[in-house]
């Protein structure tokens, strides 16, 4: 698999510019300036851009070396896609234990991001899949990381920047077949601030469930949104592989359909889309229940040529009821237009990685296309109320934070950053890790 | 029925991409390359894949001695294959092949005369009785078709694989080998890594390698992947001599 653009992330709205160099199992690269492993390059922000450096990309070590399909321990080259590996294993009944929206994303990107997923109450991150790890550094070789191993637990969520990831040895997840049995329910709708209320009860009755989330109209005052549950079941031979995209975007957005009223009219019509439709209960191809997007090639390009930043953060589970529609209604009210904005419930799974982006409470990951000077002041303001209550935004999707915020909401850093091999940085690292701003 | 098939040059992008298809379809595999780690890494991989059966042979690709030995091998084991990709070519530095005669000599032995020699070899092997025949697959390339100034070594020795394969299956047809020549136009690989600007007319490995095994299975005889390239090389071919010789491409 290859990536769409060397050089640009998936939210595009930045170039930068970079030497490449191709991972081919010998010896770290030499390079003038840092180093940054790349996969498929569809982070939204710059952790996969490394301006004016070199990107070390991957994706052409995506061996897959050794499978015992008896308990399902796959290890395989880091540049491996989920992809890749879904539609190989899928059909001898075996999947990935947790997938992101997207299926074209590397092993060691998912790992470097510990991702997560809308079976995140059950099953946790990635990284929590992740048996062992092999990585090479600039400074000490090659080393083979077997949890538990301080190492491994600052590689998973360490963003890329403790060595290359080379090999990875995962457990997968058994499966019935390829389908999903989906539920979906409609939330808020009604006047006053409920929505929050509606899906925290939802939530709170789908524990069970092995996929929850929600969609949620940031636009509307009351959270009006939609509720999906899902869980695996058996299907058709046809679904064991994905539809090709047939659809590709081949345009960028023009600029005055991203506007507010766009978003507005936008969110609207998908709630009375998904009102409308009479099968609250339908089974469907676990690929477009996971990755609906992904039926679309190039769809960052709907967002224009300026790109698009998603801004997902994270409340504590105390402060989620009221602090969600606070941040929310902060947004709207600042006039930042958003579309298909989700919102999930993390449980209290301990993610493996230092870094890792989930903790125990509500997360919402809202879609901001071009966004302008007041859609970046208000989001440091969003930014300053996530951090108050002990929350945190997620660096994987990330082209704004400050550091003084990167630092509040992960003081970890800085022992990330004391086993970080020397030749590696990124603009998303360099960034965040300024001090006294 | 399973395919039994040989890949000479294995570690190519285009190469590993077909054995994925094969692997699939639970072909057995004889892979033969230089680098003896990756090899073991293409072979593993075809594995999990699904490949009933793969065996690798590990050598100078470019050496009559390594060769000869090779088929000898296959004589004496009794190698089932009656599929053979011969998948490996160097991009020609033109600039350096202007001063450097050794270094000329080098790539057309490698991209033309020792391609010419396993096809040679595979095929008379494929046309012995225990075989019964089979098909031989060449990566030529587009740029054999005119001889162009950024590129002149290279499409030399495309060019004279081109002709040899030809020549080969006009020879084999009654022998019961056929031979596909494959012409790939720009491909995104690590042979083209240092050319930065990739546009439209650049495929993915995994797209020519779909093409090379349609062609094979549907038994064309020449073929340009993606198909496009046929009619760029048509307007290609007849641009005047005089006009083509002051086009710096």
């Amino acid at each position: 698999m290859i990536p769409r653009s060397l050089d640009q992330p998936w939210g595009r709205g930045f170039s930068a510019k970079h030497s490449h160099a191709f991972a081919d199992g010998g010896a770290f690269p030499r390079a003038t300036g840092s180093v940054l492993p790349r996969g498929l390059g569809r982070s939204y922000g710059d952790v996969c851009v490394n301006d004016s450096g070199t990107l070390l990309h991957t994706f052409r070590r995506d061996r897959l070396l050794a499978f015992d399909d008896v308990h399902g321990i796959l290890t395989c080259e880091a540049g491996a896609s989920l992809a890749d590996i879904a539609q190989t294993l899928l059909p001898r009944g075996w999947f990935l234990p947790v997938v992101p929206g997207t299926r074209f994303v590397t092993v060691g990107g998912a790992i470097a991001n510990d991702v997560h997923g809308k079976n995140h109450h059950i099953s946790g991150t990635f990284g929590r899949a992740v048996r062992s790890v092999t990585l090479r550094r600039s400074d000490t070789g090659l080393h083979r990381l077997d949890a538990p191993n301080p190492l491994l637990a600052h590689t998973i969520g360490g963003l890329g920047v403790t060595g290359l990831i080379e090999e990875v040895t995962l457990e997968l997840a058994r499966l019935p077949g390829p389908g999903i049995m989906q539920e979906t329910k409609l939330f808020g709708g009604k006047s006053g601030d409920g929505g929050i209320d509606d899906y925290l009860a939802l939530d709170a009755e789908s524990k069970d469930w092995n996929y929850t989330v929600g969609w949620i109209d940031t636009m509307d005052k009351n959270l009006r949104g939609v509720f999906f549950r899902g869980n695996h079941c058996d299907g058709p031979d046809e679904w064991l592989a994905p539809n090709a995209a047939t659809l590709t975007l081949p345009v960028d957005a023009p600029r005055w359909l991203l506007g507010r009223w766009s978003a507005r009219a936008f969110n609207a019509a998908y709630y009375r889309a998904q009102a409308l439709q009479t099968a609250k209960r339908s089974t469907i191809p676990l690929w477009q229940f996971f990755f609906p997007l992904d039926a679309v090639n190039a769809w960052n390009r709907a967002y224009g040529k300026r790109g698009f930043i998603q801004y997902q953060f994270v409340v504590p589970t105390d402060a989620a009821r009221e602090m969600v529609p606070r941040i929310l209604a902060h947004l709207r009210e600042s006039n930042v237009a958003s579309y298909l904005a989700v919102i999930k419930t993390f449980d209290d799974l301990l993610s493996p990685g230092r870094m890792s982006f989930p903790m125990p409470g509500t997360t919402v990951a809202l879609d901001i296309p071009a966004p302008n000077d007041n859609d970046r002041r208000a989001l440091d303001r969003a930014d300053a109320m996530v951090a108050d209550v002990g929350g945190r935004v997620y660096p994987a999707k990330d082209a704004r934070m400050s550091a003084v915020m990167f630092q509040r909401f992960f003081p970890q850093w800085r022992e990330l950053e004391a086993v970080r091999d020397p030749m590696i940085s990124s603009s998303f690292w360099r960034r965040v890790t300024r001090e006294g701003e | 029925m399973k395919s039994h098939v040989i890949v000479v040059g294995a570690t190519s992008a285009v190469a590993q991409a077909a054995i994925r298809i094969w692997a699939a379809r639970n072909a057995s595999l004889t892979l033969v390359a230089r680098n003896s780690d990756e090899i073991a890494r293409i072979a593993a991989d075809a594995r999990v894949r699904g490949a009933s059966d793969v065996v690798t042979a590990v050598g100078d690709l470019t050496s009559t001695a390594f060769i000869m030995t090779t088929v000898a091998t296959f004589d004496a084991s009794g190698d089932a294959s009656t599929l053979a990709l011969i998948a490996y070519g160097s991009l020609t530095d033109s600039t350096r092949a202007d001063t450097d005669v050794n270094y000329l000599a080098t790539e057309l032995d490698t991209n033309f005369v020792s391609a010419a020699l396993w096809a040679q070899a595979l095929a008379d092997r494929f046309a012995r009785v225990d075989c019964g025949g089979g098909t031989i697959a060449v990566i030529s390339s587009v740029a054999g078709d005119r001889g162009r100034g950024s590129n002149h070594a290279y499409g030399a020795a495309k060019a004279g694989l081109t002709a040899f394969c030809s020549g080969l299956r006009a020879r084999m047809h009654a022998r019961g080998v056929h031979v596909v020549t494959i012409k790939p136009g720009f491909i995104d690989s690590p042979m083209t890594a240092q050319v930065a600007k990739k546009g439209a007319l650049w495929a993915s490995p995994e797209a020519v390698a779909a093409g090379i095994v349609k062609a094979i299975d549907k038994k064309r005889d020449v073929v340009y992947l993606p198909s496009f390239w046929r009619f760029i090389m048509l307007v290609i071919g007849h641009v005047p001599e005089k006009i083509f010789k002051r086009l710096k491409f």
